[in-house]
């Protein structure tokens, strides 16, 4: 075999080659990335801005029924109704009002309705200086008690806003305590996570990975 | 070309013009296979659909344009985002305003860790679904200490707050004395007067020195096309702030330029649940932030030890 021959098949395997290479380059065969994993589009209630419940403020303003706070359908006026407690001193919460869940304070310490609520009248609110105050003006209720987180809210370190920081521009909105805080139970409930972020791979593997 | 076969002695059917059947055969499998080749190297190509137009190629640079010329900006992004999307966006270029510096504050003791606020801001800043892109980035500590390493983010019970665990979110803080600004090569990003940290999608060239440079991670970079589903496109958009990105491109938090620069909070801060997230103007001191940092234990600027003056403070309820 010629010199001029071999240089000629070499040249003649390496264009086969080229040849291949450049068909499955083309063709985009093994050479695509691997398609993206399917993420879900994250569910809307985790994109909603309402409070976590509404008080009756809210009920009022967006004309809803009322009906749940006409004490005096049941009740008799001029009559306090009787309060009853078991033997460790927790209160029987009366069947027509099991809606009412008693969890207020550390070790249920605010476990009196009348410590708020005004037995003489039960449509109102009384503070623990005798003043009477409408259920919908709750706040300075509950500011009679928790003072620095009154101070706090007044000053918009403590509670949601929304709406426009600046004054000039809209309306602030600001939410009073009863709007996130059950008064019966203020712990804010705990609740399920938003998902979390998807990496590029999948955790397990990383995780493995990271094992080794 | 060159070939080997330019003798033609060993050629046994040599045509008149003295090109042999072997050496042309072997003539046209090399130009076949350089052709393949140059074929194969622009392959890439086929799937660049989106050239830019000449007028995005050469649009200036962000604060050496006139008002008109913006004006044709802003017009052209809207005709781009209504022929890709089938939506007509309003776009605007905002400025900062006047006596204004904007800080972020957040409650540590009343975060719970939902990530709402991660996937609020996904939807008003229309950032990629897929891959995902997210400024915000919450992550779980134990209680009793802030050491960095054993935060994760990756955790998903069923129900949050955990026992023995706080969550810290994490997003662009808005440094005064930004790394990633002075790392730029071609000024891309920049500080505004009013504190926020700006992009200039058109400017950046994607070589994500500012990404390397932040040490918030709050630097997200589009390595793909983004996929914005057209039902969820927010159509109240912002030059510097949440019009849709192209592939390699940077982006990050921006404190919702197209919110807070006409008056409004950013979304993280509407969506809270529990009240966590303050946001306001520092200059004024009747503004909740104000008081915040004046009364409430603010405990540090995170990392504040690199320097970098973050206008984003962690605070506690006492």
């Amino acid at each position: 075999m010629s010199k001029g021959e071999r240089t000629g098949t070499v040249l003649l395997v390496l264009a086969v080659v080229f040849f291949a290479l450049g068909l499955k380059f083309v063709s985009g065969f093994g050479t695509r990335p691997p398609a993206p994993q399917k993420i879900p589009l994250v569910d809307t209630q985790f994109l909603e801005t309402a409070t976590i419940r509404k008080s009756y403020a809210e009920l009022i303003r967006t004309k809803a029924d009322l009906s749940d706070f006409d004490c005096y359908a049941c009740h008799e006026k001029g009559k306090p109704p009787v309060l009853r407690f078991d033997a460790k001193h927790d209160l029987i919460v009366p069947k027509e009002h099991e809606d009412v869940v008693m969890g207020h304070g550390t070790h249920n310490r605010n476990n009196n309705c009348f410590n708020c609520h005004d037995e003489q009248n039960l449509e109102l609110l009384q503070a623990r200086d005798g003043r009477q105050i409408k259920l919908a003006e709750s706040v300075p209720l509950c500011g009679s008690c928790h003072g620095p987180t009154y101070r706090d809210w007044e000053a918009g370190a403590h509670g949601r806003t929304g709406g426009y920081w600046d004054r000039a521009a809209g309306p602030m909105k600001r939410q009073i305590c009863v709007d996130c805080h059950n008064p019966h139970r203020p712990k804010i409930p705990p609740r399920k996570p938003a998902p979390g972020p998807h990496p590029l791979h999948p955790v397990a593997a990383v995780a493995a990975e990271a094992s080794h | 070309m060159p070939t080997p076969t330019s003798n033609t002695h060993e050629s046994d059917q040599s045509s008149p013009d003295g090109l042999s059947r072997r050496s042309f055969l072997r003539s046209s499998a090399v130009l076949a296979s350089g052709l393949a080749a140059l074929a194969a190297s622009l392959a890439p190509l086929r799937h660049l659909n989106d050239f830019p137009s000449l007028d995005q190629f050469l649009q200036k640079y962000y604060k050496e344009l006139t008002p008109e010329e913006m004006a044709k900006v802003l017009k052209r992004i809207e005709d781009e985002v209504e022929r890709q999307y089938g939506l007509r966006p309003h776009v605007r270029d905002l400025k900062p305003m006047n006596g204004v510096e904007f800080v972020y504050a957040l409650n540590l003791t009343r975060c719970i860790g939902c990530r709402k606020c991660v996937h609020a801001c996904v939807a008003e800043n229309n950032q990629s679904r897929n891959p995902e892109i997210q400024y915000i980035r919450v992550v779980r500590l134990p209680h009793g200490s802030l050491d960095l390493e054993k935060a994760e983010h990756n955790y998903s019970p069923e129900q949050v707050p955990e026992k023995g665990y706080f969550y810290m979110p994490v997003q662009c803080q808005q440094c005064k004395n930004p790394p990633c600004v002075k790392v730029c090569p071609v000024h891309a990003t920049w500080q505004e007067a009013d504190g926020i940290t700006v992009i200039d999608y058109n400017w950046c060239i994607g070589c994500r020195y500012c990404a390397a440079a932040c040490p918030y991670w709050a630097r997200h970079f589009n390595f793909t096309n983004p996929s914005i589903p057209k039902e969820r496109l927010n159509l109240d958009m912002a030059y510097l702030g949440n019009r849709p990105r192209r592939q390699g491109v940077m982006e990050k938090c921006h404190f919702c330029v197209q919110r807070t620069r006409v008056g409004r909070y950013p979304a993280c801060v509407e969506v809270c649940p529990v009240g966590a997230r303050k946001f306001g103007n520092i200059l004024d001191p009747e503004s909740e932030v104000s008081s915040i940092l004046r009364t409430k234990r603010v405990f540090v600027q995170l990392k504040e030890e690199l320097g970098t003056s973050p206008r984003f403070f962690y605070y506690f309820d006492v």
